[in-house]
């Protein structure tokens, strides 16, 4: 089996219930932050405390993409997502179908293969439609 | 404080020339400049150049070819505002009575460089960028919010380009001197729905220029000093993320800040040239101004009012989409056509009368910030 490594270190977790997002949050101005920051960029506190999100979101907004980008083939979805515990998150969409995504969709995160890179599979999130 | 002037502008012209160097586009520029200033280059104090993609003290290369040598250099990098950071350098110079005389050079060859034809590629610890958030992507999402928060349909967006496309027939510097339509832009190519190519600024290879100096030195050249009476550059916040994305709290900040030094308002802007890489962009853009109430942007478009000849002409140059945007040189060469506008020297594309203008300009990704600068600048005669 191909070696696996995350996207980034510590923004995911598996759950019994499935793959949660963590964030962390400021405990002296609340502000929350993912990917979470060492310091707060609101108020420079840093009494920070890690945060586990919600697996589901609504979609902020989004586009289709038709020309490559770093890491993907067109077509391929990326949007915002807002989290029920008050923090919008950048996101790869996974969809079956192009023409059925709208803002204010609730999306589940996921965590799949994102790209082979040498002899390893980047693991990382997107979030689907529920 | 002293008060300071730009008294000589220039730029080259803008498109693609896979055999110009940096060097000999910065070269036209700095030409032209002390051309129209009428000033001899011995004259120069100091001097500031912005670049992204060069090698190390370009400036320095620049300005010997026009016999400038042994003064105060500098080269500074602020993304696509990095020309207006450099002209904001040479006018703090000259502000703070350090020097009397300096210059501002913008330059980029984008065919030369190592991302000619391509996105700018997100560094490696650019996360969202390695997600794939490009440029375009940001922007298109952006207007997918527009379209669903403020009701703005792809044909408005579409016009915008229609409009700064007719302003570049206007300009014969433009890199694109073609009229287009909103049929034909929304037929072009998609490249992050709904923006589609002609929604997108080209690559180019340019570079402009503008001589400042004090008050009292620009009485010695020119009976119509244009003054700088508003400057501001500010990075972006996390919190705009979090917030209203159609609605730029770096940009409204920055306003806000320039507008205060200025001693003006929004009501009294004549002339506005603005970063519009994207034509959705200019919307947004609109509002962080205060040319228009947050939200109420599609109404400017609707009613044709920043068209030349409107009420409030946005990028009479052409702008971003249809002059070009050669990243570090678009800085300096919106400043440059507001000069242009308030000496009545824009030819066709002329304001009628124009007393102030304002020059805004952003620049750079950062993951978990709005963007890396943005800069506005306010000039009167």
């Amino acid at each position: 089996m191909a070696d696996k490594i995350p996207v980034r270190e510590g923004t995911f977790i598996e759950s019994p219930e499935g793959p949660i997002l963590v964030a962390n949050k400021c405990n002296s101005c609340g502000q929350i932050f993912f990917p979470k920051v060492s310091r707060c960029l609101t108020c420079t506190s840093d009494e920070m405390e890690e945060l586990k999100l919600s697996r589901r979101g609504k979609l902020y907004a989004h586009t289709i993409g038709h020309m490559p980008s770093m890491h993907f083939k067109p077509p391929y979805a990326i949007g915002y997502v807002d989290m029920p515990e008050g923090v919008r998150i950048f996101a790869p969409l996974k969809l079956t179908d192009y023409t059925q995504v709208r803002i204010g969709m609730d999306m589940e995160v996921v965590i799949e293969k994102l790209w082979q890179e040498d002899d390893k599979e980047v693991i990382g999130y997107k979030f689907m439609p529920v | 404080m002293r008060e300071v002037a730009v008294i000589g502008v220039g730029q080259s012209t803008f498109g693609k020339f896979p055999d110009k160097t940096v060097v000999d586009l910065g070269r036209e520029a700095v030409t032209a400049a002390l051309r129209d200033a009428e000033m001899s280059p011995k004259n120069i104090q100091v001097a500031y150049t912005s670049r992204l993609y060069d090698v190390m003290v370009t400036g320095q290369s620049i300005f010997k070819e026009v016999g400038i040598t042994s003064i105060e250099m500098v080269n500074v990098e602020n993304a696509c505002s990095g020309g207006a950071t450099a002209f904001r350098g040479v006018l703090k110079e000259i502000a703070d009575d350090r020097y009397d005389i300096g210059i501002a050079v913008g330059v980029e060859s984008m065919t030369t460089s190592p991302i000619a034809g391509k996105l700018i590629p997100p560094s490696k610890d650019d996360l969202e960028g390695q997600l794939g958030l490009t440029m375009p992507g940001l922007f298109a999402i952006l207007a997918n919010r527009q379209m669903a928060q403020h009701g703005t349909t792809p044909e408005d967006f579409a016009m915008i380009s229609v409009k700064n496309h007719h302003h570049g027939c206007l300009n014969p510097f433009a890199q694109y001197r073609k009229e287009i339509t909103v049929e034909e832009v929304l037929a072009s190519r998609m490249i992050c729905d709904p923006i589609t190519l002609l929604q997108c600024c080209p690559n180019t290879d340019g570079a402009a220029a503008a001589i400042l100096c004090s008050m009292d030195v620009a009485r010695q050249y020119t009976t119509k000093p244009v003054k700088v009476i508003g400057s501001a550059l500010l990075s972006g916040d996390y919190k705009y993320l979090q917030e209203d994305m159609t609605l730029s709290r770096m940009g409204v900040k920055t306003a806000e800040a320039a507008y205060e030094m200025a001693g003006v308002g929004p009501e009294d802007i004549d002339v506005v040239e603005l970063h519009d890489a994207f034509a959705n962009e200019e919307i947004l853009r609109y509002e962080e101004l205060g040319l228009c109430k947050p939200g109420e942007g599609t109404r400017l478009v609707r009613e044709k009012a920043t068209w030349v000849g409107g009420k409030i002409p946005v990028s009479p140059s052409g702008g971003l989409l249809a002059l070009g945007h050669p990243l570090s040189a678009s800085g300096v060469r919106n400043i440059a056509e507001i000069v242009l506008h308030l000496r009545g020297q824009a030819g066709e594309r002329q304001t009628p009368d124009a007393k102030v203008g304002l020059a805004h300009m952003l620049g750079g990704a950062v993951a978990g910030l709005e963007a890396g600068a943005c800069a506005i600048h306010i000039l009167a005669r």
